[in-house]
């Protein structure tokens, strides 16, 4: 039950039934029939700004497992030097990196979900420093052989 | 306040709230804004510091050099925990969405705790550079290679702050479904050191010079 000597405005306890409904929105207490509320399933609500609702925490639950395995694919491959040509190593190696990079910032970032604006200021700075950087590093003959 | 007086935001509401903009010039928060302009800015920071490491991993200089003393497995386990310290995070903003306070308030500490022992792999990964002769000032791999990593561990370290210090405020009950974007926003920092780590790991443990 709630804490009636907490300061007005704080949240006391956990459970939903404790905080007003203004401020937890995802989960609503529906009177039934009777006079005893039930508690309806929970509904993630959106941030303001947000254009579609985030994940469910299944969803994100899944995606670590996908991050899981890419990481172990990693690793095994690493341990591939010497049977396997570098250059495919390090292709492998890429291409996974820019996979977990996606997964993270598309799901965990919500960059998915939320207004364009964020995700165009985001991909600028990556593709600025990439690009940057790949010059430079060029220029200085870093990848040649 | 009782269960009986509790009212019932509709679905309606929930959904158009959501949908309206913020009162700013964009139309989005501006402090969300402020934090992607810096995780955007911090993309080139990094950047800087992997091309060092890039520039002079491999030339010619007195040993041991990086690779010598990599302890992968060991490197891939802290790797494996700063992931899953994604997971808790994302999960401690579905529960303040959810206005779930308890769970909110394990998946931030969860995280920090994570954090925290990333950074204790870091420190521990450090010392025994150090004791097999990698040193700072050994040559110049070394050096663009404790400041690349030493940099993102300063970053990680600031996470744990700022997520210790929203734990402090969900224990204390004044962190609340309100306050959603605060967390979101702790998130979004959290996950961009995440995804910095995995460049990182890729490119500096992983790939064979």
């Amino acid at each position: 039950m709630a804490d009636e000597s907490a300061p007005a405005g704080t949240a006391t306890e956990t459970d939903p039934v404790e905080a007003p409904a203004d401020e937890q929105p995802g989960t609503a207490l529906a009177p039934t029939e009777g006079t005893a509320p039930a508690l309806v399933e929970p509904q993630v609500p959106m941030l303001p700004g947000e254009v579609q609702p985030h994940p469910t925490p299944v969803k994100y639950v899944m995606i670590a497992a996908i991050l899981v395995a890419v990481t172990a694919a990693e690793i095994g491959l690493y341990y591939l030097q010497g049977d396997v040509p570098d250059g495919l190593i390090i292709v492998f190696l890429l291409t996974f990196a820019v996979i977990k990079f996606g997964l993270v910032a598309s799901w965990y970032m919500h960059l998915k979900t939320d207004r364009p604006i964020f995700r165009r200021f985001f991909v600028l700075g990556v593709v600025a420093a990439i690009s940057l950087y790949l010059i430079v590093l060029t220029m200085l003959h870093v990848f040649s052989p | 306040m009782t269960t009986d007086q509790v009212a019932v935001p509709s679905e309606h509401d929930v959904v158009k709230a959501g949908h309206d903009a913020p009162a700013t010039g964009m139309g989005v928060s501006n402090t969300k804004l402020a934090m992607w302009l810096f995780l955007s800015s911090d993309c080139l920071f990094f950047g800087a510091f992997i091309s060092a490491y890039l520039f002079y991993r491999g030339r010619p200089q007195p040993g041991p050099h990086p690779a010598d003393v990599y302890n992968i497995p060991f490197t891939s386990v802290t790797s494996f925990i700063l992931l899953m310290s994604s997971l808790t995070m994302v999960l401690a903003l579905a529960a303040i969405m959810r206005g779930d306070y308890r769970r909110l308030r394990v998946w931030l500490l969860a995280t920090a705790l994570f954090g925290a022992t990333f950074i204790g792999g870091q420190v521990f990964e450090f010392t025994e550079f150090y004791r097999q002769g990698f040193t700072l000032s050994k040559n110049l791999s070394g050096s663009t290679f404790f400041v690349l990593t030493g940099l993102h561990g300063a970053h990680v370290t600031a996470g744990i702050i700022w997520l210790l210090s929203l734990w402090g405020l969900a224990t204390q009950g004044r962190l609340t479904s309100r306050d959603s974007e605060r967390v979101e926003i702790a998130g979004l920092y959290w996950h961009f050191v995440d995804v910095v780590w995995i460049v990182i790991f890729t490119v500096v443990y992983l790939i064979p010079k």
